[in-house]
């Protein structure tokens, strides 16, 4: 190990990475690994067929269009919010910032069982859309409600700071050139923001996607209609059907990965975008 | 105690920070390393402080290789460029800190860690800011705490990496002069680490000029001011106007004109530099009497105190020359902005140019 | 994903009052307004709910739902679990943020991402790779059988999957702060003749106090509240492999609703210490990120 690294006075080194090593490889690595080994066993034609029957690939519309839905939804409020925390004074900001981070700290299956008590045709808020024939819960926009909620404090918390150290010169030059407020907004701020807003939108989705414990008490799980693709490898299980539970978590382990990756050279970007040459 | 530095090189990945560093330091002196930045002078700090391993070459300390010991049993103090304070703990408990952490057999009893922690907040006259968090100090306060921390464990050899770097400039001054009183004081063996020419000129018994891995010069004060070694010691220590052209017989021809070497240290050279200081060059009117010397116009005057800084353009067009003449010799000689005159360096300095060119093209 | 423990600066209160970079008040107002109503419809409503629902039938059945016998041994649990992994996942985070912000060496990102990792990954997939490491049909599920070693469906398996899910937060908190502090003050004590242990002790821990606890509380939100990972390791026997989460669960499928809001005001508050506490520990790391110049 110690080849690995450049010479230093501070001790421990070696004790605190290899540490490191094993225990993410117990905890972690092996583990996961075992999920494609197990998938690798039933073959290509075994994985596809299961990755592409009818349920599955409806699951897969669902939990991909929602959490799309979703993401989109916070994107736009995501910037909002942070944005008016940023620039605003109003009474009640500090709680309202703290309060961003609730489904950060709020489990996520007591977020879905109130979820699901406001959302219903009875609810706080379920009532209101009722007469107008709309129904929430329990059918695919409840699914989008609640991916909404365990996103939104992934494009705040990633806007906010770039707000925050957005220099306030730049829009006085460009008020003092002559822009409007709305002008200065869309071609000076916005295109400074937006690989944060790309970043925190990306995250978003990631985290919806893969998302369970908010969703199965809001969406019905009615399959074909409203059954996300976690609820269907739980189905799978308790049906002890471990090699189709398998080779769905590998596809999404996939999508994990690459949302990932990703998210990675989208920070990246961000943060090297002005800064070359 | 002494320090010898024997061939040190040092590399980090592909580029090479150190090539072979060679020099001695004598018990109680007062050494610079002074160079440009990435020159390689905090590295060779490190490794005398044993904070960086070198790649070859030994570390001496009184006649014994230290270049293995550990950093814990080398006896140096060290003073970090940002002083690295202890944030969480007093000013005090910062410089208890030594006397703390050592093993219950050689620790001090608590009476005596308090004395000698007041005793050293004494003699960095701070007495009255024990109690503070380093953040709440100013610049110049926090370098002096971190100087009583590096002295309360008695260090043998005290290593200051950029001492007054990261203050400004009046602060600056007074710390320097603190610092050299100080150092009469105690008579430790001092390294500090700096690339301000005029800190290291002020404060060091002597100087080492470093310049890309490498010992351009080393010397008194005086000496490297006065008889630089090389170009690069010549260009960064001091404003200096520089010269191409060539030596035949003992005469410098430089453009147009020709003029006779002092003391000839090079009698023929087809390609040659020549270093003349600011305040070492005569500036007469043209009176066409005949004297041999550069031609230029006087393109702006600005008097700076006692002196008076002339900014020349040559006639032939081959750059800018800057001179300063002290009040009296400006008054003598009545020259007024687009006169055209004629310059004599009173002293000359001549290096036969190797293949490469000056790493500074034109320095005022 | 990385941007959960990321250290938020604290708006130190800009107010801009300058006319270059003010919006109407209409604008502003309308702006201030739908924030609010999109924060009250999904974040206010479903925080309310849960203890107006707790409450609906009153005091005692409130109080009844909390000490009933299987409530009680959920609460035991979810303690039991979150007092093995949360100190296990803090001794990983304290030695990955040693070696990654104190030393350098080749694959130091790749090191980083595969510490992500498991936020990226399906509550309910963090689960399932333990049942095909430990479960019947697993890796060692046979050689478990045979020594009469229950993991999947009993305590071990919850709390890996626990440790799985909570895996990142601590190193995730201290990587980025102890990189900031730098190295300076380590190299400093050991200069004064401190031991490594004496270094760690009373210079570097003092300086990440804030931000191991900020670590350690997010870590500790998670680690009780987790449903997905847990849900599918945990066989849902009541009284023995039940977490409050999946006591709620039951509840709730039972119709027995004010019993689940009651249990799930649990987590609520839990909820709102764990944000109580972030907000107060985000202003200290603020302190000690600042650099002391």
């Amino acid at each position: 190990m110690s080849v690995l690294r450049k010479n230093s006075v501070l001790p421990g080194f070696n004790l605190a990475m290899g540490f490191t090593l094993l225990y993410l490889s117990l905890i972690v690595l092996i583990p996961l690994s075992a999920t494609f080994i197990k998938t690798a066993s039933l073959g290509w034609g075994g994985f596809w067929q299961v990755i592409t029957t009818p349920r599955v690939l409806a699951s897969y519309k669902l939990t991909f269009s929602a959490a799309l839905i979703g993401a989109g939804i916070n994107t736009v409020f995501g910037l909002l919010i942070a944005w008016v925390l940023v620039r605003y004074e109003f009474f009640g900001k500090k709680v309202i910032d703290a309060i961003v981070d609730l489904p950060f700290a709020l489990p996520t299956a007591v977020a879905g069982i109130s979820l699901a008590t406001i959302y219903s045709t009875k609810g706080w808020v379920g009532q209101l859309f009722a007469p107008l024939g709309v129904k929430i819960a329990y059918t695919p926009l409840g699914v989008v409600v609640a991916l909404t909620f365990i996103g939104l404090p992934f494009v705040v918390r990633t806007v906010q700071p770039v707000l925050e150290e957005f220099e306030v010169e730049l829009e006085e030059a460009a008020a003092s050139l002559g822009a409007t407020r709305l002008q200065t907004f869309l071609k000076v701020i916005f295109p400074t923001l937006w690989p944060a807003l790309l970043t925190g939108f990306a995250l978003a989705f990631a985290r919806a996607v893969g998302e369970y414990g908010s969703v199965i008490f809001i969406a019905g799980n009615i399959p074909m209609v409203s059954e996300i693709t976690p609820l269907l490898i739980i189905t799978k299980l308790e049906q002890y059907d471990y090699a189709g539970a398998t080779a769905l978590a590998s596809s999404m382990l996939i999508v994990s990965f690459i949302l990932l990756l990703a998210i990675n050279l989208l920070q990246w970007w961000g943060q090297h975008r002005h800064t070359k040459h | 105690m002494s320090i010898q530095i024997r061939y040190i090189t040092k590399s980090f990945g592909n580029f090479q920070a150190l090539k072979g560093i060679n020099f001695d330091i004598a018990p109680g002196e007062l050494v610079a390393l002074l160079g440009p930045s990435g020159c390689g002078k905090t590295t060779l700090l490190r490794i005398i402080a044993g904070l960086e391993w070198p790649d070859s070459g030994q570390i001496i300390f009184h006649g014994v290789d230290a270049t293995s010991r550990h950093v814990r049993e080398r006896e140096v103090g060290f003073v970090f460029q940002h002083y690295a304070l202890f944030r969480h703990m007093t000013v005090f408990e910062n410089i208890a800190f030594g006397l703390r952490v050592r093993p219950k057999a050689t620790r001090p009893t608590e009476h005596e860690i308090k004395e000698k922690v007041l005793r050293l907040l004494k003699l960095v006259q701070l007495e009255w800011l024990s109690d503070r968090y380093p953040p709440q100090l100013s610049g110049g306060q926090r370098q002096r705490i971190a100087l009583a921390r590096a002295l309360a464990v008695e260090p043998k050899v005290l290593l200051l990496d950029e001492p007054f770097g990261a203050l400004d400039a009046k602060v600056r001054k007074d710390l320097r002069r603190w610092l050299r009183n100080l150092h009469d004081e105690l008579h430790v063996t001092s390294v500090f680490v700096t690339h301000d020419q005029e800190e290291a000129l002020e404060v060091a018994d002597r100087i080492v000029v470093m310049n890309a891995g490498q010992v351009e010069q080393i010397g008194a004060p005086d000496e490297v001011y006065e008889h630089p070694a090389t170009p690069f010691v010549y260009q960064f220590l001091g404003d200096v106007n520089l010269f191409h052209g060539r030596v035949d017989d003992g005469w410098a021809k430089i453009g147009e004109a020709d003029i006779r070497l002092p003391e000839q240290e090079v009698d023929q050279s087809d390609s040659a530099l020549f270093f003349v200081r600011p305040h070492e060059i005569e500036v007469n009117r043209s009176n066409g009497n005949g004297v041999k010397g550069i031609g230029a116009f006087v393109r702006d005057i600005r008097r700076y105190g006692a002196v008076v800084r002339l900014e020349l353009e040559r006639t032939d067009g081959d750059g800018f020359v800057e001179a300063v003449l002290s009040r009296e010799e400006f008054k003598a000689n009545t020259v007024r902005k687009g006169d055209e005159v004629i310059l004599q360096p009173k002293r000359i300095k001549v290096f036969p140019q190797a293949a490469e060119p000056a790493p500074i093209d034109y320095v005022i | 994903m990385s941007v959960a423990v990321a250290i938020p600066q604290s708006s130190p209160g800009q107010v801009h009052s300058r006319l270059a970079n003010r919006e109407p008040a209409w604008v502003r107002w309308t702006l201030i307004s739908l924030a609010l109503v999109f924060l009250t419809g999904f974040l206010v409503l479903p925080l309310a709910v849960v203890f107006s629902q707790a409450f609906s039938k009153g005091w005692s059945v409130y109080a009844s739902a909390l000490v009933e016998s299987n409530a009680l041994a959920a609460i035991r649990l979810t303690l039991l679990v979150a007092a093995i992994s949360v100190p296990l996942n803090l001794v990983f985070g304290l030695s990955a943020a040693w070696a990654i912000a104190k030393f350098d060496f080749s694959g130091k990102s790749l090191l980083i991402t595969l510490i992500d990792l498991p936020f990226s990954v399906s509550p309910v997939v963090s689960g399932l790779i333990y049942v095909l490491m430990f479960g019947l049909q697993g890796w060692f599920g046979g050689w478990l059988a045979d020594h009469d070693i229950k993991i999947i469906f009993a305590v071990p398996g919850i709390v890996m999957a626990t440790i799985f899910v909570t895996f990142p937060f601590v190193a995730r908190e201290l990587i980025p702060l102890m990189q900031a502090q730098g190295t300076d003050e380590e190299e400093a004590a050991i200069v004064l003749g401190a031991s490594g242990w004496q270094t760690f002790w009373r210079v570097t821990l003092p300086n990440i106090k804030w931000g191991l606890l900020y670590g350690v509380i997010l870590s500790n939100a998670r680690a009780m509240g987790e449903f997905g990972a847990v849900s599918v390791v945990s066989g849902h026997i009541r009284g023995l492999t039940n977490t409050i989460p999946l006591h709620v669960e039951i509840l709730y499928n039972e119709y027995n609703s004010a019993a689940a809001f009651a249990v799930a005001s649990l987590l609520a508050l839990l909820a709102l210490v764990t944000l109580a506490l972030k907000s107060f520990l985000e202003w200290r790391l603020h302190a000690s990120i600042t650099p002391s110049k």
